[in-house]
């Protein structure tokens, strides 16, 4: 095999890239040799994963009982993940490390460059077991990385196609900004039953929110920003889990969202924070607070009225319409460097009952979350609570155990999108 | 009807999800009101073992609310803080997550108190309902109440009856009229000793409570499996229809355990195999196997379900007693490398005991369903392996194609559903061996949970804790259901202790149980399988 030196610039990176994303194998439980062939055709990686778990393993206890091979394969998904760039590369195999044993049966990690030159194809495949809750057998996976070049990398499905496990749902996570209006967009989600976003990383939240409202796929749209909110979800229903506050949702007349923005314009970059292993670009902050006004809204049949404030330095304030109240939405941001960008700061919320005002606030700091609730005349209840931050792969993970479209989230998305259009002041039709 | 049971019906038909439109699609879109829970007997094993840790493990899923209370009431003399000890311990060493985790932990502990009393002292339980009027109060718990009654069932009359006195157990209980809140009581089995014991005791818990109230435990309903097994039957259109006579040839249902008494001597003795296991966890089993679809998901539809595949169990006459059952008791052996003594040389145990450790059964179904298959049922303690599960054997192919001269019969079809351990649900059929011949083996289907979804199952006390506490009583066996258990297995009991079929064969500890019941099965061409 040639030198990496000499070699034209893009191939040279991509052979960087290439190894990178090799080191997931090399963090793992490996237990097989990786297979490695630059160069190389589909049917030969097909061939080996077809050969991957029929010998043996090394390292394994690999006798065959009365009850079958005693590495049982689980098999119950394919990801497919899309890799932008390098920066995107050590993020992903730094996810896909922290899934441990929630990992998808076959996971295919696809660089494609159309304009690099060298090998068309490349491929790499490492086989994993990870030893399985207390008792039981280990679970078995294996991880292909795929780098794609040229003219063949705006055909990637025939690429990926033959080598997804047959009969398995297969989702699809496109990190970063993914390019809607590209045809390979289209090609490579349309092989998917579920396709995996991140909205905080839109370059333009608008037009990725309102794409997301029209892709029908089988098994939904999975959203790690709104999987990053299910934690104000849960606190902000459990305020109205008791009968006597439940009243109150239907009055409520003031919902003030304050979200992270960092002090300083420059970085935007995300500073890892507590066990959050992973760096990422958050450009679209507004995601996490668009989408909880959205899910409120959507879930107590809030339309939206007229636009108080539009849009301006991460501000807005809209009138919405509810149920027995007009509702004063505010979206705020507020400075500071000791959350990530985007996450959510505080939720105010407040109603009219027949006793007189009630609020319900959630706040947090960098490590603990104060809950509070004051209504009825009765004592504010307070509480404080550790404040559970996952981290890319545990919000995966759980992204991975859905098959299935979640109105909830669509309806959420929705709503957000007529918000965030209303206060841009663009066509809401658009 | 009472507002209580009227609030309790409500209750039960209504998903918690449609009351609070913001738990639609979180992940918890079932989360109990704010309740106290009330553990009578608090400082027993059973609170340590099982109690405290699927507590534990609820509160951090997140699936108790932050007002949720613990009051243990025991004889002891113990402080809030032993008492908080003593779970802590409880979660320490038997939790599925470990370690514990700090900020759960101070949370959950902060909700916990400890009421010391007799529990015929009247005074004692006035003194708990002061305590949770003001836990109401100072925690918001709403009068929500739930008593855990892990005292041995002697004293479920006694207890329930100081509950009413106390005013706790809801409006039909003479308490205060305005009560709001639900009270529930929680009993764990057995559920009585025979028909006339069970009735006894259903009639007394029903002089305080509704039967709406009344959680009966049976652990074996909350795992995993046994719920799996509505969804396989129910939510795949391939099994359904070949899940009755013309399809299947027999069922085997299997609870072996390896391990002896183990110190429970003395009250096993008074039990003894068909009345610890069979009543409850066998005929549970069976019912969820054999019942027709319900109308509805729903407590009153399943269990409805389930009482009327009891009901089409015909008793056994004395004659059939002698055919279909065998007695067992183990004598020393070996155990998984280690020896046993034998039962009668075990503490508490009568050295004459002719208690049984084990026993084989044949119970038919006369549904239509059902005619003509039987069920085989074989339980027992010093068995080689610790496994529980539900064996299908369909009928053979109705011709020999491949047999050929000499060759031993195919083997049948079997789809074996396994509870305990590695649940899961195997497929065995026949395959032929690559090769220039033609031969048949069989080879496994095998579907596990560890290895198809790496998610921890919930242990079946917390899926049941939770249940009770959001008020579904699917999983949780009703008083007609444990009443013609008992209508099933008295003629049993009766039958031996008249000398009917009640030989006691001996079998060493670590064998798959006596000779005779391998004969019970096999004069009808079948054998037991070896799980």
């Amino acid at each position: 095999m040639a030198k990496a030196v000499g070699r034209p610039a893009p191939a040279r990176r991509a052979l960087a890239l290439h190894r990178r994303l090799m080191r997931f194998g090399q963090a793992e439980s490996t237990v097989a040799e990786p297979w490695v062939e630059r160069d190389t055709t589909v049917q030969a990686v097909a061939a080996h994963l077809a050969r991957l778990w029929t010998t043996p393993l090394e390292g394994t206890d690999s006798k065959v009982t009365e009850k079958g091979m005693s590495h049982a394969r689980a098999s119950v998904l394919n990801l497919i993940v899309m890799v932008p760039d390098e920066a995107s590369a050590s993020r992903v195999v730094e996810t896909m490390i922290g899934l441990g044993v929630r990992h998808p049966s076959r996971a295919i990690i696809l660089v494609a460059d159309p304009r690099a030159g060298g090998p068309t194809l490349s491929a790499s495949i490492t086989a994993h077991c990870h030893a399985g809750p207390e008792g039981a057998e280990p679970i078995c996976f294996e991880v292909v990385v795929l780098t794609v070049h040229g003219e063949a990398a705006e055909h990637l499905s025939g690429i990926v196609a033959p080598l997804l496990i047959h009969d398995l749902p297969t989702h699809i996570w496109w990190p970063g900004d993914p390019p809607f209006a590209d045809p390979i967009f289209d090609q490579l989600v349309e092989m998917g039953d579920r396709v995996v976003v991140d909205s905080d990383e839109f370059g333009d939240l608008l037009r990725g929110l309102r794409r997301l409202t029209t892709l029908r796929r089988r098994s939904g749209v999975g959203d790690l920003a709104w999987r990053r909110l299910a934690w104000w979800q849960e606190l902000t229903a459990e305020f109205f889990d008791a009968p006597r506050f439940r009243r109150y949702l239907p009055n409520l007349n003031r919902l003030v969202i304050r979200y992270a923005v960092p002090s300083t314009q420059k970085p935007r970059r995300r500073k890892p924070v507590g066990s959050k292993p992973v760096a990422s670009n958050v450009t679209s902050p507004l995601a996490g607070p668009m989408l909880y006004a959205g899910w409120l809204a959507s879930r107590i049949d809030w339309k939206r009225y007229a636009t108080t404030e539009p849009l301006e330095d991460g501000r807005l304030r809209l009138k919405l319409e509810g149920r027995h109240e007009m509702v004063d939405l505010r979206i705020e941001p507020f400075e500071t460097d000791a959350l990530t960008p985007g996450e959510l700061v505080s939720v105010r919320m407040r109603a009219f009952g027949e006793t007189g005002a009630a609020e319900f606030i959630i706040e947090r700091s960098a490590d603990e979350a104060v809950v509070a609730s004051n209504a009825d005349g009765m004592t504010a209840l307070l509480r404080r609570m550790p404040m559970e931050q996952p981290n890319e792969s545990e919000l995966l993970a759980a992204d991975l155990g859905m098959d299935q479209h979640d109105p909830v989230y669509e309806a959420a998305v929705r709503a957000a999108a007529v918000f965030l259009a209303s206060a841009r002041q663009v066509d809401l039709a658009g | 009807m009472s507002t209580r049971g009227e609030q309790a019906d409500s209750e039960a038909a209504r998903p918690a999800a449609a009351r609070n439109p913001l738990r639609a699609g979180l992940r918890l879109d079932r989360m109990p009101e704010p309740c106290t829970m009330v553990i009578v007997g608090a400082t027993g094993d059973l609170t340590e073992r099982k109690l405290a840790p699927a507590l534990y493990n609820l509160m951090l899923g997140g699936a108790l609310p932050p007002e949720f209370t613990v009051v243990g009431f025991a004889r002891r003399d113990l402080t809030a803080a032993q008492f908080r000890t003593h779970l802590r311990k409880g979660i320490d060493e038997h939790s599925r997550n470990r370690p514990v985790k700090a900020a759960i932990w101070d949370s959950f502990s902060e909700g916990i108190e400890y009421q010391r009393g007799e529990f015929h002292d009247a005074t004692a339980w006035a003194a708990l309902a002061k305590r949770l009027e003001r836990i109401d109060r100072d925690r918001g718990t709403s009068g929500n109440r739930l008593f855990y009654l892990a005292v041995p069932p002697n004293l479920h009359d006694e207890i329930v009856r100081q509950i009413g006195a106390a005013g706790l157990a809801g409006a039909r209980g003479g308490g205060d009229p305005r009560y709001r809140g639900w009270s529930r009581v929680i009993v764990e089995k057995p559920f009585g000793s025979d028909l006339a014991s069970a009735r006894k005791l259903n009639r007394q818990l029903r002089e305080v409570l509704d039967e709406d109230q009344i959680f009966r435990i049976d652990h074996y309903l909350g795992k995993e499996t046994v719920q799996n097994l509505s969804v396989f039957r129910f939510g795949n259109g391939l099994f359904e229809p070949i899940w009755n006579r013309r399809y299947i040839d027999s069922v085997q249902i299997t609870v072996a355990e390896t391990v002896g008494v183990e110190g429970r001597g003395e009250s096993y003795d008074e039990t003894g195999a068909l009345r610890d296991i069979v009543q409850n966890h066998v005929l549970q089993l069976m019912a969820v196997f054999a019942m027709e679809p319900p109308v509805e998901f729903k407590a009153a539809d399943l269990r409805d379900e389930k009482v009327k595949v009891l009901r089409a169990v015909k008793p056994m006459s004395p004659a059939e007693v002698e055919a279909s059952t065998v007695r067992g008791q183990y004598v020393s052996g070996w155990v998984e490398g280690k020896p046993v003594p034998a039962y009668r040389e075990e503490p508490e145990v009568p050295t004459n005991s002719d208690r049984e450790t084990y026993v084989a059964l044949k119970f038919a179904i006369e549904s239509w369903r059902w005619a003509g298959v039987p069920f085989y049922v074989r339980t027992g303690k010093a068995l080689p392996t610790r496994v529980t599960e539900i064996a299908v054997q369909f009928k053979q192919a109705p011709l020999a194609l491949f047999s050929r001269a000499g060759a031993p019969p195919l083997e049948p079809n079997i789809l074996a559903i396994r509870v305990q351990p590695d649940e899961g649900i195997l497929l065995r059929f026949g395959a032929k061996v690559p090769g220039p011949g033609l031969q048949i083996r069989g080879v496994n289907m095998d579907f596990r949970y560890g290895s198809s979804f790496a998610v921890d199952s919930p242990d079946a006390y917390e899926t049941l804790l939770l249940d009770c506490m959001i008020g579904d009583a699917s999983l949780f066996t009703r008083d007609d259901e444990v009443e013609r258990a008992w209508e099933i297995l008295d003629p049993i009991v009766d039958a031996w202790a008249a000398g009917e079929g009640g030989r006691l064969h001996l079998y060493p500890a670590g064998s798959w149980g006596p000779a005779a019941a391998d004969e019970l099965i096999e004069r009808e061409g079948r054998s037991w399988r070896r799980p």
